[in-house]
């Protein structure tokens, strides 16, 4: 895995809009056959950085390389893309409207015909393909939308935000959807500012803010060394048992159950010992793992 | 190239199946019909009967020549004689027809009546026939003074003082008759006189070497101009219409992420000209097989057009269509919403209307240097080339070159535009400013 080329590489990838500096300075690999998260809040640059990946915009500076040649527009047909804002014919008819984003990406006839009834289907559309696409709910439209990206069957599809607006059931059907396509060996870039969905279904991940890459690497590796000795905790009895600022840093309430951040280089059972000796009745004692959600929040703060 | 014809067809077929498109089909020929049509019916209508003048001649020799050229008038347009002009056109009538009726009717014909002076004073005349105008048994008097045939001023009189037509018939009418008189008075024969006077009636011959009414083909420049122009206007339209709704809803971001900005562009524009021309074309043939049948033993027939016509003006409207619809799709991509569009593309219309009222002046004039600048200019070529080949073809060359640099500002505003295009599309939330665009075009 660690000798395959990867599939897109950007170097020292800037661009600016006016005294706006949208993107600076960003290096990054995206594997092949992985789920990479580009993630960082509202505003940080990453609808900058897929526009300069899918060729929409050019970077001022830097370099881009997709399946291993530089950038250029014949390369979009190997990329699908989900905007973050969807944007579909509202008078077309679903059928025909992805007849046409899949002609664009050069995809047509038989072919194209077969693939849009099988994911239509795959998706729960099968009875919407003659109907308007105003006629559809949000949820519906936004699955079409989701078809136009992956209907030309794209080695790099780049997914902006793609589960916002959907209800829980269909949250799930797209990412079984997803993790179906990386398992067919595509390169997925999802970019969101749900830490918690990224958390479940990235491998890697790149986060940015304010225009700068902050944290990048393989989800699992940051997450170890971001490990600062924090437990979950929900026992009977006052908090005052761990006000020890020898041992507890900080306690955090988090509804019916405390997260204790350890004083670093103290064990988690030195705590478990002292609760039971006190003999309080404990629910729930976990080591955590700092959520993606901690880590960024404190990655952001340092930049700050 | 597939994705370029990939969007011409999206854009053909979405277009001529949607609605807009049939209506916009079946109503065009009626409205045009409508504007053709009614202008001269109107005036038809409001010539009512004949216009009924009394004359007091104090000079007492004078009405006769007077009444004589008030109604050579009418009867010397050829066609007066044969119908009647005091009866309103009839609906099913074909418009050349009722052209010349219009014309006839503005020449106006006179029923008159000598007012027997019978020793009365002026002043006593006058009130009686003032109260017969106000009774509407009369529509005006004209007064000969005792000494009209030296300086003295004729006086004319009439309920409508702002119909400048008749006074104008009136006018000459009592000119010839003083003129006639002073050169019998001066010894001249009358024979000879009336002979001298005769009236030179003017056969027009358009361009086609077939004869033509002059207001007839007046109205038929007026029919194309009004058609070219509303198509120009309107087809511009609805590509500024598209350019915002693929901004407005974010289509545009797909769009780009598959093709580059010039081909999106070409497809859409050459896509939306293949819409209307399937309508100028659906017209076209309407036209055609209704002239055929036309032709055929009925009463009505239509206008004679070169064929060489129908090809002029599909070149000449692409034209038109090229720039005004390229300036559009910037204009929709610069903008939030339609109605900022309809603002920033105000000076656009303008163009286009300014290249509509410049036909009239060329059309009294077609080979001026005015009309040679205004045909050639390119964005009033579509308009003012297409009215001077109708009235009078210019030589090939100016065709030729009016063409050309058409062309040429095409492809200029073509590549200029898809540059705006591609930044202007992507930028959400406000109306961009000129130095915004201005710095776009020098950054790609």
């Amino acid at each position: 895995m660690e000798e395959t080329k990867p599939t897109l590489v950007l170097e020292h990838v800037s661009k600016s809009f006016g005294d706006f500096a949208a993107v600076s300075d960003l290096s990054l690999q995206v594997r092949p056959g992985r789920v990479f998260g580009l993630i960082g809040p509202n505003g940080a640059g990453k609808t900058t950085t897929i526009r300069m990946i899918v060729n929409i915009t050019v970077p001022d500076s830097g370099r881009i390389e997709l399946f291993g040649q530089q950038m250029n527009t014949a390369m979009q047909d190997r990329i699908g893309y989900l905007p973050e804002e969807r944007g579909l014919y509202k008078r077309m008819k679903v059928g025909e409207q992805l007849r046409f984003f899949a002609e664009l990406k050069g995809l047509r006839g038989q072919e194209s015909e077969a693939r849009i009834d099988s994911w239509l289907g795959k998706l729960q559309l099968t009875g919407w393909k003659e109907k308007r696409t105003k006629e559809l709910s949000k949820g519906m439209q936004q699955k079409v939308q989701f078809i136009t990206s992956v209907i030309h069957d794209p080695d790099l599809v780049i997914l902006d935000e793609p589960f916002s607006g959907l209800d829980p059931v269909n949250v799930d059907l797209m990412k079984e959807t997803i993790l179906e396509q990386k398992a067919a060996g595509k390169t997925i870039i999802l970019s969101t500012h749900q830490m918690e969905i990224a958390e479940k279904l990235c491998d890697d991940v790149c986060m940015i803010n304010k225009s700068r890459k902050v944290l990048d690497g393989k989800l699992r590796e940051i997450r170890r060394s971001f490990s600062r000795n924090a437990v979950a905790l929900q026992f009977a009895g006052g908090d005052g048992l761990l006000n020890d600022p020898a041992l507890v840093a900080n306690v955090r309430p988090n509804g019916d159950e405390f997260e204790v951040l350890l004083v670093p280089g103290k064990n988690p059972q030195e705590l478990l010992r002292r609760l039971v000796e006190a003999g309080v009745p404990v629910t729930k004692f976990e080591l955590v793992e700092p959520s993606l959600h901690d880590i960024f929040i404190e990655k952001a703060r340092e930049v700050a | 190239m597939r994705k370029l014809l990939a969007v011409v067809k999206r854009e053909y077929v979405q277009r001529v199946r949607s609605k807009f498109f049939v209506v916009a089909t079946i109503l065009g020929p009626v409205m045009l019909a409508a504007f053709a049509i009614l202008p001269p019916l109107m005036s038809g209508i409001k010539g009512g009967g004949p216009t009924r003048l009394a004359i007091a001649d104090q000079t007492g020799k004078m009405y006769e020549r007077v009444a004589r050229e008030l109604t050579r008038d009418k009867k010397s347009n050829k066609s007066g004689a044969t119908e009647p002009p005091t009866q309103p056109p009839v609906g099913n009538r074909n418009p050349r027809e009722q052209v010349d009726q219009a014309g006839r009717l503005f020449q106006r014909s006179f029923l008159l009546e000598e007012v027997h002076l019978d020793n009365r004073s002026l002043d006593q005349i006058r009130s009686q026939l003032d109260s017969r105008i106000q009774q509407r048994d009369l529509d005006g008097y004209i007064v000969l003074p005792p000494n009209l045939l030296k300086d003295e001023q004729p006086e004319f009189r009439a309920r409508n003082s702002a119909d400048l037509l008749t006074q104008n018939s009136v006018r000459d009418a009592i000119s010839r008759a003083v003129r006639g008189q002073r050169l019998v008075e001066a010894g001249i024969k009358e024979t000879d006189v009336e002979k001298a006077s005769e009236p030179v009636s003017l056969k027009t011959t358009g361009a086609g070497g077939a004869e033509s009414n002059g207001q007839a083909s007046y109205y038929f420049v007026f029919a194309i101009d009004l058609l070219i122009y509303m198509s120009v206007l309107l087809y511009g339209q609805l590509v500024l219409g598209a350019v915002i709704e693929e901004k407005e809803t974010r289509i545009a971001e797909i769009l780009f992420s598959s093709m580059r900005s010039f081909p999106l562009m070409m497809g859409k524009l050459v896509g939306v000209s293949l819409v209307a021309l399937t309508q100028l074309g659906i017209w076209a043939a309407a036209f055609l097989i209704f002239s055929l049948w036309a032709a055929g033993g009925s009463a009505i027939t239509l206008p004679q057009v070169p064929r060489m016509l129908f090809l002029y003006f599909a070149l000449y409207f692409l034209m038109g269509f090229f720039i005004y619809a390229t300036i559009y799709a910037v204009v929709g991509s610069m903008v939030t919403t339609t109605q900022e569009g309809g603002q920033l593309a105000l000076p656009v219309v303008l163009m286009l209307v300014a290249g509509f009222y410049l036909t009239f002046s060329i059309m009294r004039n077609p080979n001026s240097p005015l009309a040679f600048w205004a045909s050639i200019f390119p964005f009033f070529a579509p308009i003012t080339m297409l009215s001077r080949i109708v009235t009078e073809t210019p030589p090939m060359w100016q065709i030729a070159l009016s063409f050309g640099i058409g062309v040429v500002t095409i492809v200029g505003l073509v590549w200029l535009a898809s540059r705006i295009y591609r930044v202007g599309m992507l930028m959400y939330g406000k109306k961009a400013t000129i130095p915004e665009v201005w710095r776009w075009i020098k950054q790609s």
